[in-house]
């Protein structure tokens, strides 16, 4: 069982695989929500039609599968356009805009979850709308919107093992490369699984800690 | 407003772009790069080495069309079903991946004259009775999907009316299926069958006959209405024999021994 050809140097090679996923995740998911923060508040203030424009494209980009998503993207930059960009470029934009579709929908949500009469009574402060959403809407909403925003980033960093047909060598094709060389599906699949766990672990628990934190009761 | 100067401005980008167009050689040479689509799990024409790196027959040809375009070159990781799709999506300028030049796929993409060809040999499981490649005939036979030898397969498999053909993803797949006893033989080309019977990653199979196909001549190809880039890459295969190189990849990836002639007596190109 143990009898492996699976050398350190493998390792480092899954290790920087490791890293790729966490670099690509992490620029997704970081501007990601804060074009999903942008749209979902601009969705939210403007109604469903002078929003529709936005509405549609973030619903094409939540509809179409990644993969096709990449796939267009690259051919469309590349051949069409004739922009010299490097697939890590595609790969993190079309992420963002696939993070941003999300993430507008849970900052719509949240924003829809603190009471009307809240913010009336804010406005009825003499608050602006500025310091409404900053001191009301933001901390309420955010309690709200939480959980299922650290699902989303979880999901994004799953989602990003499809970046590969762009040619950006992440954790998956890692695995992949050294299975094909290596001829051991199992136990490769095995220590790729544990390096998404490590990944993945550290942020569900900082996304507990931070609910328990928060909650007042 | 906003999504109409957007559209406006997608419009000029496509137009100026179009306008700018010169051919795929030309582009290639500016980018200073030269995308090939390699397949990288078919030793000894692409596979890698103990560090990951990119090694085999089709990398160095890749890297000496890319040192005699005076461009560096990049390897592009595509399995065989991907390869076309890979081209017509512009990931890749130029497919160096053992491509069998069939019209049907001549009818999608443009190929040079052949730079290899691939004799094939019968393999099956240890466990199974065959003395001669006719033993397949009503055993369960696999391949890679859209391979020249798959195409063969099923079409044998076909005519024989009994036994099964199935199709795999990759290589690598049919030679497991074959070791743990899921398939009883498969047809491979010569150096693939000696290069996994040796690696002995594949316990339980051996090399049992040539099959009786015409050798699989593989070309260069790239978008078929690059006149330019597809003449560049007939004289360069042309070079590549006339110079020896041919030879010396030969004896450096598949062995010693005669490589294939690559003409077809009494008939041009």
């Amino acid at each position: 069982m143990f009898d492996t050809a699976l050398s350190a140097a493998d390792l480092w090679f899954l290790t920087k695989g490791a890293g790729m996923t966490i670099l690509v995740t992490a620029v997704s998911v970081v501007f990601g929500t804060v074009l999903g923060i942008v749209f979902g508040v601009f969705r939210y203030q403007l109604g469903a039609i002078w929003a529709a424009p936005v509405t549609f494209v973030l619903d094409v980009s939540r509809s179409i599968p990644l993969l096709i998503q990449l796939v267009l993207a690259n051919a469309f930059l590349g051949t069409v356009l004739r922009l010299q960009m490097s697939g890590f470029t595609v790969a993190c934009m079309v992420l963002t805009l696939y993070t941003a579709a999300y993430c507008a929908e849970i900052v719509r949500g949240g924003i829809d979850a603190v009471p009307l009469n809240t913010r009336r009574a804010a406005r009825s402060l003499g608050m602006t709308w500025a310091q409404d959403m900053r001191y009301i809407v933001m901390p309420l909403a955010t309690r709200v919107a939480l959980p299922s925003w650290i699902g989303l980033a979880l999901g994004v960093m799953k989602d990003s093992a499809l970046v590969y047909v762009v040619q950006v060598v992440e954790l998956m094709k890692s695995t992949q490369i050294l299975i094909t060389r290596l001829q051991e599906p199992l136990f490769l699949l095995l220590i790729c699984g544990l390096f998404y766990f490590v990944i993945s672990f550290p942020l569900a628990r900082f996304g507990g800690y931070l609910e328990k934190r928060w909650s007042n009761d | 407003m906003k999504l109409g100067l957007t559209l406006g401005g997608i419009a000029a980008a496509v137009v100026l772009a179009t306008a700018a167009q010169a051919d795929k050689l030309d582009d290639i040479i500016a980018s200073g790069t030269l995308r090939c689509a390699v397949t990288l799990d078919f030793p000894p024409m692409g596979m890698r080495d103990a560090s990951n790196n990119p090694i085999g027959f089709d990398v160095d040809y890749c890297n000496d069309l890319a040192a005699a375009l005076g461009v560096t070159a990049e390897i592009v990781d595509t399995p065989f079903p991907e390869r076309i799709p890979a081209l017509m999506s512009g990931r890749v300028d130029v497919g160096v991946a053992s491509t069998s030049d069939t019209l049907e796929r001549a009818k999608t993409v443009g190929f040079s004259i052949p730079y290899y060809a691939f004799e094939n040999a019968v393999v099956a499981n240890d466990k199974v009775e065959m003395a001669d490649w006719e033993g397949m005939k009503g055993k369960t036979v696999g391949a890679t999907a859209g391979t020249y030898e798959a195409i063969w397969l099923e079409g044998q498999v076909k005519a024989w009316g009994e036994g099964e053909f199935r199709p795999y993803q990759t290589q690598a797949d049919v030679f497991l299926a074959l070791s743990q006893g899921q398939l009883d033989a498969t047809v491979s080309t010569v150096e693939v069958a000696e290069a996994n019977v040796k690696s002995g990653n594949f316990p339980g199979i051996k090399i049992v006959d040539k099959a009786p196909m015409v050798p699989d001549y593989v070309a260069l190809f790239t978008m078929r209405n690059e006149y330019g880039l597809i003449n560049y890459l007939d004289l360069f295969v042309n070079q590549q024999v006339r110079t020896g190189r041919y030879a010396e990849l030969y004896k450096k990836w598949v062995g010693d021994g005669e490589p294939a002639n690559l003409s077809v007596p009494g008939v041009d190109r």
